[in-house]
């Protein structure tokens, strides 16, 4: 493909509105890794509880746009909340190894995923066409932008000032961050840790259901949407995982490595790059941009 | 024997040791000794390759071991307990000594024909070596050398009172054992310069008493040189000739037990000054 | 000795006892998942790195097999070893720059390797077909290949454990810092481990592809990945015959909900979750079976006494 300077922008568009809804879905599993220190695979079946959930309110149920995309993220938050007081709760009670907890949550993004293949069926569904607008802006030279991608880098942006603002001037956001720190020394400090991690879980399962809802309007909706989240992944470990800045940048450096990848290689590659780019990663640096690396004491 | 000329380690901007001077000679049983903080483990860390210092060198049996990895060094003859327990605790106790008695290695000079220098070179000891194939299929010399693993581990077990307790699974162990544990592991690697950290840590006086006996006896009978630290002054005083007293990551004094004790800044290390009370 | 001949006696009975076609399809497939289990094992279970990305070694294995046998002609015996070894390559080259990492980050790695291999299969399309499949394989895994290669695998294994080497991957899993201090050099045991494990894995592909007669990239996706490591933890963390065991069960179980295909998936995750809920040390925990018997004759005096 020959290289042009639309071409250019226009990726740079897709790559940034791309990387905002993984920024969303990276920042609530980092969240969850900087409390627990595992991956948490279930965050992909959060993801795609909202958007059944908005899909069902709007079609089924005939609620506004607004009351459904509320709908969806407390479900989805709920739908965290409850795996983690039913599968990560006991793991954690009875043993400090992570290895556990992190099969358990494959084991519930498993469980997610063919649950909605059993109930609703493996139809790939849309979102009906004017939930979002839709408009089309031509900028010059052919470049475009279209109203969902503003529409997802502004939610993306509210929605982790929100999140921000919350971490940073509340007290459960001074006792997370306390718990990220060490978790044992907070619950010693008299901080209530089963309620605190059930709150880190309900945050990152809202944020999960906003970046399912654009999924499932930039894409479709389908059970296996989920596994787009290892994309997520991807992202906070090369911006560090466990920092939430670094997933942002992560996330926004991933949108954009894909974007140009698919606009001047071949939309092929686009895995294989953002693949490469995270073994990369990990080798030059493992703890990322942002994270700390850690020392052992002999 | 063994000797560090000018070691300095930092951590960040932190000095953990500055200017780090001794010498261990042959066959003798040396103490470190000083305060929390003093940079003792250091001092291991760093003669055990876990760390490479930020300057200075170190020198065992007159070849310099500064840049070698904590392996190669291991395998040089330099065998090391841990403060904190660092047992293969799933595995059991005999599997634990045997672990490292496998590892035993015969080292020994090679003169580099070009370069003229001499170099230390290390193989696997012939008698606890079997090759990939072997274990594979359990031919060859696996029998023979299993055997003799198992009964030199089991010799060591003995040594330190722990024979009986030889199938147990080495983290189920009370305290004071896999302490003692961690020394017959060592031993197990027949080194040439055995390094004890912090060995009574934990254990009771009649306990303490006991590791006196077991770490006079395994100097006399093992032919070793033996370095511990610790800082229960009595049991260093008890055992070692020589002592090496340590504060803030200098050296602070040096010699036998008594000079050790009426050495003023010693004094002032320990119970503190008018200026700086600890 | 006495483990080995119970273990060809075993093999002997699963070869030559006269089942049915289906039942004979069960058998090649069980052997199959353990032979691919057994190697996830020997680096999860004994060596401490969990990967999730082993399943690109079977699909390594696989397509050499394949190629080798259908474009070159070659024997399957030959190229089913010739799978192995290529695994091993893979794992060698993937070993040196990535096994320096530890924890999640090796596990994130190798899905990050894994994925990224089974996207070069579906993308070289003039060499494998692409993502469409590879069909035409002989049909060279017989009920006796898959039996006599898995029990000489097994015996090799439960060998090799019981020996340095064993000794030696247990005490880096356990602490890596104390195995380097006891004159191991511990990035070469951890690769040692990786081999060994890509070579049982490539084997086990070379084999699943003479079974199924035909290949497909998407055989070989982190979903299988998941299912290796999750067998392996199922079967007991450190136990290699609860992991043979274990990897036999979970094929029986899904065999026999084959039936309900939709629900599979479905019971399948549950069981995991219930699993590390109920009992995240597996099966037989890091104990072998004839420990068991060991504490059963123990208890027995116990109870006597």
């Amino acid at each position: 493909m020959a290289f042009t300077f639309s071409t250019l922008i226009q990726q740079i568009i897709n790559g940034l509105s791309l990387g905002s809804v993984y920024a969303l879905i990276a920042v609530g599993y980092s969240l969850v890794y900087s409390i627990l220190l595992f991956s948490n695979f279930a965050h992909g079946g959060f993801l795609v509880v909202g958007g059944y959930a908005c899909y069902y309110l709007l079609t089924q149920w005939g609620y506004s746009v607004a009351v459904s995309m509320f709908g969806a993220l407390i479900a989805s938050g709920v739908a965290a909340v409850l795996t983690e007081r039913l599968a990560y709760k006991p793991i954690r009670e009875r043993t400090s190894m992570t290895l556990y907890l992190l099969i358990a949550s494959m084991g519930v993004n498993i469980i997610i995923e063919n649950l909605f293949v059993v109930t609703v069926g493996g139809r790939i569904r849309a979102l009906p066409q004017n939930t979002f607008p839709t408009g089309i802006f031509n900028l010059w030279g052919g470049v475009t932008l279209s109203a969902s991608d503003i529409l997802s880098l502004v939610t993306a942006v509210i929605f982790l000032s929100l999140l921000q603002l919350f971490l940073n001037r509340t007290r459960w956001g001074l006792a997370i961050r306390a718990a990220a720190c060490d978790i044992r020394t907070a619950g010693l400090m008299g901080v209530n840790v089963t309620f605190l991690i059930s709150l880190v879980f309900f945050v990152a399962g809202v944020l999960a259901a906003v970046g399912g809802i654009f999924l499932s309007v930039r894409y479709s909706l389908y059970p296996q949407l989920g596994s787009i989240t290892t994309k997520a992944f991807i992202a906070a470990v090369i911006g560090g995982l466990g920092s939430l800045p670094g997933a942002v940048v992560g996330s926004l450096i991933l949108g954009l490595a894909e974007m140009l990848t698919a606009g001047f290689i071949s939309s092929q590659m686009r895995d294989l790059v953002v693949y490469s780019l995270l073994v990369i990663m990990l080798l030059i640096r493992p703890a990322g941009f942002f994270g700390k690396e850690i020392s052992e004491k002999i | 024997m063994l000797e560090l000329s000018h070691v300095n380690m930092k951590f960040g901007g932190v000095n953990a040791l500055s200017d780090m001077t001794f010498h261990v000679p042959e066959r003798s049983l040396t103490g470190i000794i000083g305060p929390n903080g003093a940079g003792k483990t250091t001092i291991f860390n760093i003669i055990s390759g876990v760390y490479t210092p930020t300057s200075g060198n170190i020198y065992f049996q007159g070849s310099d071991i500064t840049p070698l990895r904590a392996y190669q060094i291991i395998r040089l003859g330099i065998a090391r307990t841990f403060q904190n327990l660092r047992l293969f605790t799933r595995s059991s106790v005999l599997e634990n000594v045997m672990t490292a008695a496998q590892n035993r290695y015969i080292s020994s000079f090679r003169e580099e024909i070009f370069s003229g220098s001499v170099t230390q070179t290390h193989s696997p000891d012939p008698s606890c070596w079997y090759n990939f194939w072997e274990s594979c299929f359990h031919l060859g010399r696996w029998g023979k050398t299993e055997r003799k693993l198992r009964e030199t581990s089991l010799e060591l077990l003995d040594r330190v009172g722990l024979a009986d307790r030889a199938d147990q699974a080495a983290g189920t162990l009370p305290y004071g054992m896999q302490r003692r544990l961690e020394i017959a592991r060592a031993l197990a690697l027949s080194p040439k310069l055995l390094m004890l950290d912090e060995p009574a840590a934990g254990m009771n006086p009649e306990e303490v008493f006991e590791l006196n006996d077991l770490i006079t006896g395994i100097h006399r009978d093992f032919n070793l040189t033996i370095l511990v630290i610790e800082h229960h002054m009595d049991l260093i005083m008890k055992i070692c000739p020589h002592i090496i007293c340590l504060n803030f990551g200098a050296k602070l004094a040096e010699g036998s037990g008594e000079e050790i004790q009426n050495n003023p800044e010693v004094l002032t290390a320990y119970l503190g000054s008018d200026e700086e009370g600890e | 000795m006495k483990r080995n001949i119970i273990l060809i006696l075993i093999g002997l009975c699963l070869a030559f006892w006269p089942m049915g076609g289906y039942q004979e399809g069960i058998v090649i497939l069980m052997c199959i998942n353990c032979i691919a289990a057994m190697g996830v094992s020997i680096l999860t279970g004994f060596t401490g790195i969990f990967t999730l990305g082993h399943a690109a070694y079977m699909a390594l294995g696989a397509y050499t097999t394949a190629i080798l046998t259908v474009r070159y002609g070659v024997h399957w015996f030959p190229a089913i070893i010739a799978g192995g070894l290529m695994a091993v390559l893979l794992a060698w080259l993937i070993g040196v720059p990535t096994l320096k990492l530890t924890g999640d980050y090796y596990a994130i790695a190798s899905i990050g390797l894994g994925e990224a291999i089974r996207l070069i299969l579906e993308n070289w399309q003039s060499f494998t077909r692409g993502a469409r499949g590879f069909p035409g394989i002989d049909p060279y895994t017989t009920r006796s290949t898959a039996v006599v290669i898995f029990v000489f695998l097994m015996i090799i294994t439960f060998n090799f454990l019981q020996s340095r080497l064993g000794r030696e991957l247990k005490a880096s899993r356990d602490d890596a810092t104390a195995a380097s201090l006891m004159g191991f050099n511990t990035p070469r045991t951890r690769m040692k481990a990786l081999v060994i494990s890509a070579f049982f894995c490539g084997i086990a592909g070379s084999l699943l592809g003479g079974y199924m007669s035909f290949i497909q990239p998407s055989m070989f996706d982190m979903m299988k990945s998941t299912e290796l490591t999750a067998v392996v933890v199922f079967g007991g963390l450190g136990s290699m015959s609860g992991t043979i065991l274990g990897s036999a069960a979970i094929t029986l179980i899904m065999e026999y909900f084959r039936d309900i295909s939709q629900y599979r998936m479905l019971i399948y995750g549950l069981l995991l979750v219930i699993i590390m809920v109920f009992r995240p040390e597996g099966l037989l925990g890091s104990n072998e079976v004839w420990d068991l018997w060991g504490f059963l004759k123990k208890w027995r005096r116990k109870k006597n006494a």
